[in-house]
C-alpha cells in the first residue's frame, strides 16, 4: 500500500516537472518542419506542359488529355501521397511542395489542380506536337548551339510522322539514299 | 438547429476502423490522443465500440475483404452519424486506386462528411478535419484552374 502512494507520488513529481506540454495547437498555428511536404503547387509561368511529372507520380494523379488545340494538365490531389517525386522530375522547376497540410475537405474536388495550355498542332496535318511553351523552350535550347543553328527549325513545327514523311520526299537525300546503297 | 448540431455540441466519440491501411494513419489517430495533441479536452474521445460512437474515422483504401464488415460497422453505429475519412487511400484510393483487390477510396461505401488527405496527414491535421466535420473552422482548400492566354 504504501509501496503504491510512493510509486504515485513519483508520478505526480515527473509530471510536475514536465510542465505543460500540450500544444496550444488549434488555438495557435504550429508550423511544421522545413522539410515538411505539403500540398503540390504548380507554377503555371513556368509549366509547359511536357507531362514529365505524370510519369513519375506513383499515384498517377497526374493526367493529361488533348483536345480542341488546348492540353489540359489535371492533378487529382485527393490521393497524393506527397513523395515530392514530381516536383524532381519536373525539368522546368514549376513544381514545388508547401507547407500547407490543413487540407480536409467536404469533397473531393476542391483538391484540384487543372492547367489549360495552347497546343502546337503540326502545319501538315494537324495532329497536336505539344504545347506551344515546349516547342518554344526547344527552340530556345537548339539557338546556344551554333552548329544545330543551321537545321532548318520548320521541322519544329512537323509531327514526327510528318517529319519523316518531309524527309524521305526530299528528293536530294533520295538521291543519296540509292547512292549508298548501290 | 438540426439533429446533428443538438448531439455534437458538446463532444464528439470517435471510432477507429482500419479498412486496409498500411498503419501509418493509425499512428497519426493514436498520436493525436497523446498527451501533446490532447483531443481529450475538446471531449473527443476514442471508444471501443461503434455501437458508443458518434463518428467513424477510417483509414485504408477500403480493402473487398473489409467492405463487408465496414458495412456492419456502419449499420451499428447510431444515427446521427459522421464519416471522416483519414488519409489519402479513402480520400482518392490512393496508390492502390486502380487496384483490383480495393474498392478504390471510401466514397465507392459510404456517405463521407469530410476527407482529410495526407499520407498519413499530420495529427493537427486530422485535429483540423475533425474540427471542420463538427462545424468549428472554415474550409482552407479550394480547387484552382488556371488557363493560358495568348
Amino acid at each position: 500500500m504504501l509501496k503504491h502512494t510512493i510509486s504515485e507520488l513519483k508520478e505526480a513529481l515527473v509530471c510536475l516537472e514536465a510542465g505543460r506540454v500540450t500544444l496550444p495547437y488549434p488555438f495557435a498555428p504550429h508550423a511544421p518542419e522545413g522539410e515538411f511536404r505539403g500540398k503540390p503547387v504548380l507554377n503555371t509561368r513556368k509549366c509547359m506542359s511536357c507531362g514529365a511529372c505524370g510519369n513519375a507520380c506513383p499515384a498517377r494523379l497526374i493526367s493529361i488529355t488533348d483536345e480542341a488545340g488546348v492540353r489540359t494538365l489535371r492533378f487529382e490531389l485527393g490521393r497524393c501521397t506527397y513523395c515530392g517525386n514530381c516536383r524532381d522530375a519536373c525539368p522546368q522547376e514549376a513544381i514545388t511542395l508547401s507547407q500547407q497540410f490543413e487540407l480536409s475537405t467536404a469533397s473531393t474536388s476542391d483538391l484540384e489542380i487543372r492547367g489549360e495550355f495552347h497546343l502546337q498542332v503540326c502545319r501538315r496535318c494537324g495532329a497536336p506536337i505539344g504545347t506551344l511553351r515546349q516547342v518554344g523552350v526547344i527552340r530556345e535550347r537548339l539557338g546556344v548551339v551554333p552548329e544545330l543553328q543551321i537545321a532548318d527549325s520548320g521541322f519544329l513545327t512537323l509531327c514526327p510522322a510528318c517529319r519523316r514523311a518531309s524527309f524521305l520526299d526530299n528528293p536530294a537525300l533520295a538521291v543519296e539514299v540509292t547512292r549508298e546503297r548501290a | 438547429m438540426s439533429a446533428l448540431d443538438w448531439c455534437f455540441k458538446k463532444s464528439i466519440w470517435v471510432y477507429h476502423v482500419n479498412a486496409g491501411a498500411c498503419n501509418g494513419c493509425d499512428i497519426e489517430i493514436l498520436d493525436t490522443l497523446t498527451p501533446y495533441y490532447d483531443v481529450e479536452r475538446f471531449g473527443i474521445r476514442l471508444v471501443h465500440t461503434p455501437r458508443h460512437a458518434d463518428a467513424l474515422l477510417v483509414t485504408g483504401p477500403v480493402t473487398r475483404q473489409v467492405r463487408d464488415r465496414l458495412l456492419r460497422l456502419y449499420d451499428a453505429t447510431p444515427d446521427p452519424k459522421l464519416v471522416i475519412a483519414v488519409g489519402s487511400c479513402p480520400t482518392g484510393g490512393g496508390i492502390w486506386h486502380n487496384s483490383y483487390a480495393t474498392l478504390g477510396g471510401l466514397a465507392n461505401v459510404l456517405p463521407v462528411a469530410v476527407y482529410i488527405p495526407g499520407c498519413p496527414p499530420r495529427p493537427e491535421a486530422i485535429l483540423y478535419g475533425v474540427a471542420q466535420a463538427l462545424g468549428l473552422v472554415q474550409q482552407q482548400v479550394s480547387a484552382q484552374a488556371y488557363a493560358e492566354v495568348t
